[in-house]
């Protein structure tokens, strides 16, 4: 069977043959002369007196009658010899007609070819595909480009031209962008490969050359910022050539040139250039300059880093000062207000000059993490600064202010490492404000506290919040007090109690100072009240806080309202039965603690202009054998005399440390929790393991001290809550 | 009442074709396109020192076609009028250089529900034709199993061409067109020729010539080996399932231009790459699909292999299903278009969907939806035919089945059977095809295909 196939063919070979007419030889030649004939005519610009379908149908027989081959390669050596001849032509150009002739024969080919390939259409559909030849119109521009393009007396002139023509218009002359245009397209339909070799790879090496020396030059006579103009200057240029005359895939490949000679290859010079680099860029607030460097240096590779890297250094330097100043430190609200301007600077040149770059922002974050936490106080000033503008500074200011200044803080308190240290301080400035009554919007508290929850969580402002709630029942309870016993009390001094959940306020426990026979019995009565209608409860009296609004009537019968501390009215009291005392007495009568007797006595004898007591011997500070007399000469302008403690706003050196102390003693359970939390689940972890783990986990509120974790560690293998493992002493087993 | 003669000539053309006269613009011979014979005779570069108006031309050919084919650039229509050979009508369209454009009038854009039968092909080879395989522009090759090896190859105009011969008439298993004028065919080797038998090669569809042989070459040693089955993908790479004669199992992958080999992916273990059915290739997901079905092998394999990774990255085998249902076996398996999911049938027409996006799932068999009717199996059993199994394409959102002597076409996300295309001579259909807007049927016995055609639209 498998003989059945061939034998079958050369029966329809055969078949197929019995309709052909075999036709005259010469009938081809002449055919054949005929078009010949034609071509010639239609290079001469001479077509007008040929029958196209006459030439046609002649091409047709030809192909019809196997001629194919023959009006092929007959076609094929007519058009050799005719560009032959176009080629010497061009030759003979002379200088500046050259690459206008060049044109001018290539327009001609052009549409030669077009109509020679109208005539051999039929070839084209029915010969050329089966034998595997080349269309005509390729067979065309392969022709011109090996005869013409390429034959050695023009090759390297129309190179040496084209390049030369682009050297002038780089120096400033104005060429024939057309003609140019036309030249390159030729270059372009001869095949890319024809444009790339023949003319844009030397393109880009005449220019890499050019822009090396260029930017030299450049880069030795011009500061930072101009030589950025310039090197824009030059890429937008290019760009602008690309687009006026050379092929659009070009575009990439030259840029890339003259960003690599004008930029990449100087950036560090660029970058670090006195007087007018990047650094000084960003402090004088360059934004146009800054915005070239950002737009110039994207383009090349590791260009945006080399900025982000200056930036960065250049940032944390100056914010690693900034925090570390110690005249800075003299003033909280001014620290903070300066990190807050410094990031507003920063943020708007990123957002003006830096295209509000992820990276860069990134950047700013990391570098502002970095300086804040370098000064273990910042937390503190932080909630200082909130206070300041909470007390008084938002008086007058929009609730839109408002937002927009505690946003700006919530950025500052997102940068630091020790948020637990943050609600310390916040909860004892928060407590300050609200027992003095000097918070000025509970709007701006409360957005506040919302701000910080959605930040942390409901647990770091949970207690925040009960001593909002604390201040509202005490209201209740006063005005509810007030209805219930206002006949028993009669005309007695007028009491007003905050009642303080214990745990939730920044109280030190101190020991209730005596206080004067009055106003002990309202508050016994008070007391009686509240624990008549609260069962279980204890008050305990925090004396050492609140204030007091007393009458005084001074000589020549001037009467004063005097707003001063609980200690100062126990003090002042006494003075109602007695002239003079000495220190002593009033530290036996009152059992006011010595150091904030001391505090408050300085307040109520040596300020200028609240001098209410007298001391003698007279001297700035107080000592234990000092005596007071109440000053009757004493005169204010005001009817109402505020005295305040003499009290420092920032905490003093041991204060600090013992709020230091009670951070790092909140902090241990926090570890240990969190340790069980992570063993109980794990049950077998190693060291590095439960560091690293512990330290995720508690980031949100602080960093962990590894050693202090390994503390943690040990003191809960000694309660068996761990215990290390047998045989490898790094494993840590949990113990249900 | 005078008309001004030049508004009423501009751009009048008067042809005398063969001894009739037609009058037309040139408007209408430029629509043929600068490319055609019309088209530039018309044009402004061949009628420089003519200014007649109207214009008039002489054409020395048939009249008759010629108003056909005028009729085809004024309305778009392609009419033949009764007693013209069609051979006739492609021949002149062919002179003027209107082919293409009778084609495309010719043959409607393709819609599986208005497919209506052109004709059928008789084929002269004395085995009955195993694989039909449709070219991007309407043609079709006919692979004819037993020892000949030939592949019959017809042009869109239903004209046979040279056939083409795998070298040394291996017997050829699969076939695909990498595009209108190269045909791509997969051979079994025999055992006792030569080392660097069988195996893939590619030809010109025009004239059969040999382009390439893709080779598979161990040890740079090439190497006789059986393809079974072949893909290419949209860039230049040619696969195909290979198995030598030592083991060699798995999917070679060749350069469709150079004919190099670009990599071999071995067979791993619970897969059968070697001796495939069918490969296609999921542009969707940049994967192929390697399907090796019963009953070539006992049990049913697919896998999807990704040569970015080099890996397996899903894979399905009825191994181990208990063989208690009714013994059915996947027989063919189709990766639906949009790549996320897969088809097969099995040996009672059923058909199953497998997700192409979860590894490791079932067979989610459509309850006894029967793709032929009840009686067409009757039929089956009762004239004792040899069986033909089911076989599976996706095209254009539809999905199609051949069942028996008829193919079904489902539509929709559900697969619902809109359509169903029968033509009862020729037996059960042993392979179809989709492609060049035509549906090509092969039937098992007597060497006929059919061509199913979408008719132009109704104008109104």
């Amino acid at each position: 069977m498998s003989g059945g196939g061939p034998t079958r063919k050369r029966n329809f070979k055969i078949e197929a043959f019995k309709h052909r007419v075999e036709l005259d030889p010469k009938y081809a030649e002449r055919t054949w002369k005929v078009l010949e004939h034609a071509i010639h005519e239609i290079y001469n610009h001479n077509a007008s007196g040929l029958s196209f379908e006459e030439l046609y149908r002649s091409a047709y027989n030809m192909v019809l009658h196997k001629y194919g081959e023959k009006l092929y390669d007959g076609l094929q050596n007519t058009m050799t010899s005719r560009l032959k001849e176009i080629s010497k032509s061009i030759e003979t150009a002379q200088g500046g007609l050259f690459l206008e002739e060049l044109n001018a024969r290539w327009m001609d080919h052009n549409k030669a070819l077009q109509m020679i390939r109208d005539i051999l259409m039929y070839m084209d559909r029915t010969y050329v595909p089966t034998a595997h030849r080349t269309p005509v119109h390729e067979l065309g521009l392969n022709l011109w480009r090996d005869h013409i393009i390429h034959s050695p007396m023009i090759h390297s002139r129309l190179l040496d031209t084209l390049l030369d023509l682009i050297d002038r218009e780089r120096m400033g002359e104005v060429i024939n962008r057309g003609l140019m245009r036309s030249i390159t397209k030729m270059l372009m339909d001869l095949g890319p490969a024809v444009y790339q070799d023949d003319f844009e790879k030397p393109f880009l090496e005449v220019s890499a050359s050019f822009y090396s020396g260029e930017s030299q030059e450049f880069i030795e006579c011009c500061d930072c910022g101009n030589y950025l103009k310039k090197a824009e200057r030059r890429l937008n240029e290019e760009m602008e050539r690309v687009s006026h005359y050379l092929d659009a895939g070009s575009e990439a490949k030259i840029t890339s040139v003259v960003e690599k000679e004008m930029i990449a290859n100087h950036m560090h010079r660029l970058v670090h250039m006195e007087n007018s680099g990047l650094v000084n860029m960003l402090v004088d607030d360059k934004y146009e300059d800054l915005g070239r460097m950002y737009a110039l240096f994207r383009r090349v590779p590791d260009g945006l880093s080399t900025i982000r890297d200056v930036m960065t250094s250049y940032l944390r330097e100056t914010g690693k000062q900034l925090v570390t100043d110690p005249e800075r430190l003299k003033d909280p609200v001014e620290f903070v207000q300066r990190l807050l301007n410094e990031k507003d600077k920063h943020d708007k040149i990123i957002s003006v000059a830096f295209g509000n770059d992820k990276t860069f922002q990134n950047a700013l974050n990391s570098s502002f993490e970095f300086f804040i936490n370098l000064n273990n106080r910042s937390p503190e000033f932080i909630s200082l600064y909130v206070d300041d503008k909470l007390r008084k500074g938002l008086k007058g200011a929009t609730e839109e202010d408002v937002e927009v200044i505690l946003d700006k803080v919530m950025m500052l308190f997102r940068y630091l490492q020790e948020k637990d240290v943050f609600e310390k301080y916040y909860k004892q400035h928060l407590a300050k404000r609200l027992l003095s009554g000097k918070t000025v919007s509970d709007d701006a508290e409360r957005s506040m506290i919302v701000k910080l929850k959605t930040e942390c969580g409901y647990q770091f402002t949970s207690k925040l919040e009960g001593m909002f709630t604390d201040m509202k029942t005490s209201q209740d309870t006063m005005q509810d007090f007030y209805a219930k016993k206002s006949e028993e009390l009669g005309d007695g001094p007028t009491l007003d109690v905050h009642i303080l959940t214990t745990g939730s306020w920044p109280t030190q426990p101190s020991p209730p100072c005596n206080l004067p026979t009055e106003i002990l019995t309202v508050c016994e009565k008070f007391r009686s009240y509240y624990l008549g209608t609260h069962n279980g409860r204890r008050l305990t009296w925090q004396t050492n806080m609140g204030t007091a609004d007393i009458k005084a009537t001074f000589g020549k019968g001037q009467k004063h309202e005097l707003n001063v501390s609980t200690y100062q009215m126990c003090v002042l009291m006494l003075f109602n039965n007695a002239d003079g005392l000495t220190y002593k007495d009033i530290e036996r009568d009152t059992e006011i603690p010595a150091s904030d007797l001391k505090r408050c006595l300085q307040s109520l004898a040596c300020v200028k202009g609240k001098n209410v007591l007298r001391k003698e011997p007279m001297s700035k500070d107080i000592s234990e054998d000092d005596t007071f007399y109440f000053n009757d000469k004493f005169t204010s302008k005001l009817v109402k005399v505020k005295i305040g403690t003499v009290v420092a706003q920032k905490e003093s050196e041991p204060e600090k440390q013992e709020t230091r102390q009670r951070v790092e003693e909140d902090r241990k359970p926090q570890i240990e929790a969190a340790i069980v939390r992570i063993m109980k689940s794990r049950r077998v972890l190693d060291h590095n393991s439960i560091v690293a783990e512990v330290t995720k986990q508690l980031q949100a509120r602080f960093l962990p001290n590894p050693v202090v974790i390994k503390k943690r560690i040990e003191s809960l293998i000694e309660r068996e809550f761990l215990e290390r493992d047998k045989v490898d002493r790094k494993l840590y087993r949990y113990l249900a | 009442m005078y008309t001004p003669t030049t508004t009423s000539t501009r751009g009048r053309v008067r042809l005398n074709v063969g001894g009739r006269v037609f009058e037309t613009t040139s408007a209408t011979l430029a629509s043929a396109g600068r490319d055609t014979m019309l088209g530039a005779m018309v044009d402004a570069s061949w009628n420089s020192g003519v200014h007649d108006d109207p214009a008039e031309y002489f054409i020395d050919r048939d009249p008759c076609c010629f108003a056909v084919l005028l009729d085809l650039l004024r309305t778009g229509d392609l009419h033949v009028p009764p007693g013209l050979p069609e051979a006739t009508l492609y021949r002149e369209a062919l002179y003027y250089g209107l082919l293409g454009r009778v084609r495309s009038a010719r043959l409607g854009d393709f819609d599986p529900d208005r497919l209506r039968l052109a004709s059928s092909v008789h084929g002269r080879s004395p085995g009955d034709g195993v694989a039909i395989r449709a070219a991007p522009d309407g043609g079709c090759c006919v692979s004819h199993g037993g020892a000949s090896g030939v592949v019959r190859v017809y042009n869109w105009m239903l004209q046979e061409r040279r056939p083409v011969y795998h070298p040394a008439h291996a017997p050829v298993n699969d076939a695909a067109y990498l595009d209108a004028s190269t045909l791509l065919l997969a051979a079994r080797e025999r055992p006792g020729r030569r080392d660097d038998d069988g195996g893939v090669s590619s030809f010109s569809a025009l004239t059969g010539e040999t382009r390439h042989r893709f080779r598979v070459a161990h040890d740079r040693q090439p190497r006789s080996f059986t393809a079974t089955a072949l893909a290419f993908d949209g860039g230049c790479d040619v696969f195909a399932s290979c198995k030598g004669r030592i083991n060699e199992y798995g999917v070679a992958v060749w350069d469709c231009n150079t004919g190099e080999q670009a990599d071999f992916f071995y067979e791993p273990p619970g897969c059968a790459l070697g001796e495939a059915d069918r490969l296609q290739w999921l542009e969707e997901t940049n994967t192929l699909m390697v399907a090796t079905m019963f009953p070539r092998t006992d049990s049913s394999f697919v896998t999807l292999l990704d040569f970015r990774e080099k890996s397996v990255v899903w894979s399905w085998s009825d191994v181990g299903t208990p063989a208690s249902i009714e013994d059915k076996h996947a027989v063919d398996a189709v990766a639906m278009e949009d790549g996320r999911s897969l088809c097969v049938v099995n040996q009672y027409d059923d058909l199953g969907f497998l997700d192409l996006r979860k590894n490791a799932s079932g067979v989610r068999w459509r309850s006894r939806s029967k793709l032929a009717m009840s009686d067409g199996k009757t039929k089956k059993a009762a004239c004792g035919e040899e069986a033909c199994y089911p076989k599976l394409a996706a095209h254009g959102g539809r999905l199609f089945a051949s069942t028996g002597d008829a193919i079904s076409v489902f539509s929709g996300a559900d697969h619902v059977m809109t359509s169903t295309l029968r033509c009862s001579n020729g037996g059960a259909i042993c392979d179809f095809s989709i492609g060049g807007d035509r549906l090509f049927a092969l039937h098992g016995e007597e060497n006929v295909f059919d061509v199913w055609e979408t008719p132009p639209p109704p104008i109104i």
